[in-house]
């Protein structure tokens, strides 16, 4: 059975002229459906930057990144945000919710974007799943920050996503809220048989994942069992 | 299995996608309005501007329109030039309907020792008048008022010439041969429009009073009107349809075809007023789409700040499945139904401005304006603001489409420079040329138009490219020591930087006012002091053709050393060009006033030596054949004529037919005596007419103390009211302060228009030192942390500001003398003046505004405390 994704001798660099930074070297792996893999490492080692190449967020300069057998690299803009839409949930360490809708229109927006005529219904399932039934007319302003991330997992499974992708999810959290949105994540990803990769600094949540995946000045250095690169 | 939806429709076809991005766009726009202020108030402004002056010359047509008769004086109005009607088409006249004649004419009025003054003589029969009212004071009967008493017809005077000769009611004048005692003045006459701008102040006086005058001669400039209400008419009130209208029009040609009458009817009562209100209007409306124009760049900059304070919102959306071209669909759905606020408020001050005009001046206009909804004038002017709030935000919302989504993991989204795609460019092109396309449609004169559009588009790259050149002069300068200078100049060229802004805005509504100033400049030095050295001193009219000799003498014994030139002259119209009726002849509009009303002509047997032959020959001189006529040049090239083409022309009741003999150059602007149309002798031969003269000055005498000439012209002219009563004195200054005042008049409107797109002008100000106020506060906070103090901000800021205001005032004089140049010496053909006080006073108050616009909102920031800001910076 072959990955459902899968990078081939990534390369990325941004900046322009002389602030150009090569951030990713030659990266190539493969992740199964269904696992949870978590990409760790110190600052300004690619973690992210790896995550929105895989996430079809950010354009590899070499190499093939192949997400269910389809090279992103090949597909236009818009064929991307189209595919985005539909395969992959996003999770973002600051929520970015929209702040001129409410909690229920954040989580239908990527649904009506698809043209799904039940937009709304199924966003309050969503938002009730995560336990915001009670919130679904509140503005992300009058959401605290727990529950601001709650919506905007919420808005990342409705899709019913097969990847779910997790840019430090609890990074703008207190522990409490943390631990909690980590439940969640990995609750629903159970739920739905999803892959999950996150970018994490908190070892704990490193240590939830299947494997884990370190980075040191954009390569892989170690690649593993969570035992063997948390440690 | 997770991705089963990957099988869900997408909206397909475009009503889906736009019911969506309206959907998504209203949903946004929840969030209020935040942003969009100087965006709103820029398109309320240019829409309204347009919509007032399109809805005011619509309410001004209706007006003209519904009180056609009243402007009239009847269902329809027969006037001819020189002589009275036949009796023949008096008796047609007379079958048709109710007669009443008018006659009206210039003549000067002599008060004795107290001097003489030009008037404009109405004289009109017992009937008058037939529609509406006449205001006099007192207010009793007008035959009464006019009737002789102690061998002295009665006279009504504007009040003017009671002051400008001192006199009283009761006191007595003589006109021509005849004594008239001043019974009242004249408050309102009900058919004054129809009747234009005049040399001189009314004076009413009775038909019989001026056939004593000794005035009525053959070939005087008598124009006798007769107006007609026609049979069937049960009263004033009642009016003939349209369709009797016409046919009347129809069969007064067809029955009296050498007539040579000028036909108005009540349904087009003063064709030439209302082609000067489209044209007057048309200039109004695109002074008013200047307004617009500079107001786009208001929206153009709020739609840059909007696009930059929505890009985490553009990439969440990207990030969540939308296009890029879904994204720039949605907000600039959002935009153009912010846009719709902002035009709807325009169009209902503009629909509104008739209204007020009407209630608070009424009375005191001198225009039938009769206020309406304007619903096409308003749909345009709403037109105009959809289209240019479209091509002010496309490009900074196409750049929108490839916001990085991968910003949105670094929670900064730099302000992305780079070129939009093709498409969006595609659509500001089509966007555009709608823009061209409609002001070229819509507009009186598209000539006119094209030449506005280029000249605005020319401003636009200028003032855009001086921008750019700033920034790169400011990043060339070296190093200022002074830490002031240095931070003003790096603030002009930075990333960001409000140079491209400030000069567009501020150098826009320099251009355009600066322009303006200087036409005006050049109008009035050209109609009051910049006088041809050659000019003439007075006009002299109606001199009979059996006295010139006569007049000669007199003129050269009162203004010894003046030199005297003296014509016949008739006046005439043009019937035909080549076959072809005059009214169907397809000319420019500076070409075919020729053609309308009826003209001054003459015939030579020389060469007048103010003119130069340009093509043909000039007519030997005893010439007996055809007759032939001279043209100016340019007029016969712009009616597309050619030497021996046919021209008829009716003068006295006659068609003269004519061939063109030779074109001629004419120079205009010396003020002599000269004519568009000048004939072989023989072509009037034994023709009754009068002779116009003129008298010019020597240097020597124009140079005397201005008392003494007015004590000198005020002896001769009483002599001449002695010695020739029945010939007229125009003073060419008293014409010329009546046209400079004409002007001051029409161009207080032109500043009250464009006083509006200076308002637009300083509004992008605003809005563009707004948008740039988050960068100052961070200078300003690291500044304070650092040690400086707010003078030392201020004191760079200011710096900044001044600069920048005057390099764009600069330009925008530049900009401005080059346009006022290009409309003064090729549209208007007067010189051009060079204003300088007014530059000055331009240039300052543009580096004052720029200051103190600048200024004010820094002062705010500089109040703070660094603390609470750098906490969240």
């Amino acid at each position: 059975m072959s990955a459902l994704i899968e990078l081939r001798n990534v390369e990325l660099s941004l900046g322009r002229e002389a602030a150009r930074v090569h951030i990713l070297k030659g990266i190539s792996l493969a992740i199964d459906a269904g696992e949870a893999v978590g990409l760790v490492g110190p600052s300004g080692s690619g973690k992210s930057s790896l995550l929105m190449v895989m996430a079809g967020l950010e354009r590899a300069d070499k190499g093939s990144v192949i997400i269910e057998g389809a090279d992103l690299s090949t597909m236009g803009e818009d064929a991307l945000a189209i595919f985005r839409g539909k395969r992959i949930g996003i999770v973002f360490q600051s929520f970015h919710l929209v702040p001129t809708m409410t909690a229920r229109e954040n989580v239908a927006l990527p649904l009506e974007l698809a043209g799904r005529a039940d937009a709304f219904e199924q966003a309050e399932r969503e938002l009730r799943s995560v336990g915001l039934g009670d919130r679904l007319h509140h503005y992300p302003a009058q959401l605290s920050g727990g529950e601001q991330q709650r919506v905007a997992i919420a808005r990342a499974i409705a899709p019913d996503p097969a990847i779910l992708v997790a840019d430090e999810p609890t990074g703008n959290l207190d522990e409490a809220n943390g631990t909690a949105i980590v439940d969640l994540l990995f609750a629903l990803k159970r739920e739905r048989g999803a892959t999950l990769v996150l970018v994490t600094h908190d070892t704990s949540l490193a240590a939830r994942c299947d494997r884990t995946i370190r980075l040191r000045s954009g390569r892989i250095s170690q690649l593993g069992l969570v035992a063997e690169t948390v440690a | 299995m997770p991705g089963g939806s990957t099988t869900q429709a997408r909206p397909q076809g475009l009503p889906a996608l736009a019911r969506l991005a309206l959907k998504l766009a209203w949903r946004d726009l929840r969030g209020g309005l935040r942003g969009f202020g100087v965006f709103i108030a820029c398109l309320a402004l240019g829409v309204a501007a347009i919509a007032a002056v399109t809805s005011v010359a619509r309410g001004v047509g209706e007006g003209l329109s519904r009180e056609g008769k009243r402007i009239l004086g009847g269902d329809a109005a027969f006037s001819l030039i020189h002589r009275e009607a036949t009796a023949q088409e008096r008796s047609y006249l007379a079958s048709k309907g109710d007669v009443s004649v008018m006659a009206t004419m210039r003549a000067m009025v002599n008060a004795g020792d107290k001097g003489s003054a030009l008037v404009e003589v109405k004289a009109v029969d017992a009937g008058y008048p037939t529609v509406g009212d006449l205001r006099s004071e007192p207010a009793l009967p007008l035959p009464g008022l006019l009737a002789a008493r102690d061998g002295a017809f009665g006279a009504l005077v504007d009040p003017l010439i009671l002051g400008r000769l001192d006199l009283k009611v009761g006191e007595r004048i003589q006109i021509g041969e005849t004594s008239f005692v001043i019974t009242g003045t004249v408050l309102s006459e009900p058919d004054k429009v129809a009747a234009g701008v005049g040399l001189g102040p009314r004076l009413l006086m009775s038909e019989s009073a001026l056939r004593q005058t000794g005035l009525v001669q053959p070939g005087s400039l008598i124009r006798w009107t007769y107006r007609l209400n026609m049979v069937g008419s049960a009263g004033p009130s009642e009016t003939a349809d349209g369709a009797a209208l016409a046919a009347l029009e129809a069969d007064a040609k067809r029955v009296m075809p050498e007539a040579g009458w000028e036909v108005r009817t009540r349904a087009n009562a003063d064709p030439r007023f209302s082609r000067n209100i489209d044209r007057f209007s048309q200039f109004l409306t695109l002074v008013g789409l200047t307004a617009l124009l500079v107001g786009g760049v208001g929206v153009a900059n709020a739609v840059r700040r909007f696009v930059d304070t929505k890009r985490m919102d553009f990439a969440t959306l990207k990030a969540l499945g939308a296009p890029g071209s879904q994204v720039v669909a949605i907000h600039l759905v959002e935009v153009m139904l912010v846009a719709c606020i902002g035009i709807t408020i325009g169009v209902l001050a503009g629909a509104s401005l008739p209204y007020v005009l009407s209630g608070a001046l009424s009375g005191v206009l001198p225009l039938p304006l009769s206020p309406t909804i304007a619903w096409s004038e308003l749909g345009i002017a709403a037109l105009y603001g959809l289209i240019t709030a479209l091509v002010f935000a496309l490009l900074p919302l196409g750049q929108a489409h490839d916001t990085p989504v991968s910003a949105l993991f670094r929670d900064v989204v730099d302000a992305d420079n780079r070129r939009p795609r093709r498409v969006y460019l595609i659509a500001f092109g089509l966007a555009l040329s709608a823009m061209v396309g409609i002001t070229i449609l819509f507009a009186y004169d598209a000539r006119i138009a094209a030449i506005y559009i280029g000249v605005i588009a020319a401003a636009f790259v200028m003032l855009r490219g001086v921008g750019s050149g700033i920034m790169r002069a400011a990043a060339a300068m070296p190093r200022s020591t002074w830490p002031s200078l240095r931070m003003a100049v790096a603030n002009m060229h930075r990333p960001g930087a409000l140079t491209p802004a400030l000069v567009l805005s501020l150098g826009l509504g320099v251009a355009l006012l600066s322009a303006l100033s200087f036409i005006d400049a050049s109008l009035t030095r050209a109609l009051t002091q910049n006088l041809p050295e050659r000019a003439p001193s007075y006009f002299f009219l109606d001199i009979p053709s059996a006295r010139t000799a006569e007049f000669d003498q007199f003129a050269t014994l009162q203004s010894p050393g003046a030199s005297i030139e003296r014509v016949p002259l008739m006046r005439g119209r043009v019937v035909s060009l080549n076959g072809v009726p005059a009214e169907q002849v397809k000319a420019a509009d500076r070409f075919s006033w020729v053609l309308e009303g009826d003209r001054g002509i003459t015939f030579a047997a020389e060469l007048p030596k103010d003119s130069k032959l340009v093509t043909g020959e000039w007519w030997p001189q005893d010439y007996r054949g055809q007759a032939l006529v001279s043209f100016d040049h340019d007029l016969a090239i712009g009616l597309g004529l050619k030497i021996g083409d046919e021209i008829v022309v009716n003068v006295l009741g006659r068609n003269i037919t004519a061939r063109l003999g030779n074109t001629r150059k004419v120079e205009w602007r010396n003020l002599g005596i000269n004519f568009v149309m000048l004939f072989s002798p023989n072509s009037f031969a034994g023709a009754p007419h009068t002779h116009l003269a003129t008298l010019t000055m020597p240097p020597s005498a124009k140079v005397q103390d201005p008392g003494q000439t007015t004590q000198l012209d005020a002896l001769m002219l009483r002599a001449l009211a002695r010695d020739f009563p029945s010939v007229t004195a125009v003073r060419v200054k008293d014409a010329l302060d009546a046209a400079n005042e004409l002007v001051g008049r029409l161009t207080f409107a032109i500043r009250a228009a464009s006083g509006i797109a200076v308002a637009a002008s300083l509004l992008v100000l605003a809005g563009a030192l707004a948008a740039g106020q988050r960068a100052r506060l961070y200078d300003a906070m690291i500044l304070k942390t650092l040690g400086a103090t707010r003078s030392r901000i201020l004191g760079a800021y200011g710096l900044e500001y001044a600069l920048t205001g005057l390099v764009a005032a600069l330009f925008g004089l530049l900009a401005g003398a080059a346009a006022g140049w290009a409309v003064t010496t090729q549209a208007m053909n007067i010189e051009f003046a060079f204003a300088p006080t007014a530059a000055i006073l331009l240039a300052g108050a543009t580096v004052s505004i720029a200051v103190i616009v600048g200024l004010a909102g820094t002062l705010r920031i500089l109040s703070k405390k660094p603390a609470s800001y750098l906490r969240s910076l």
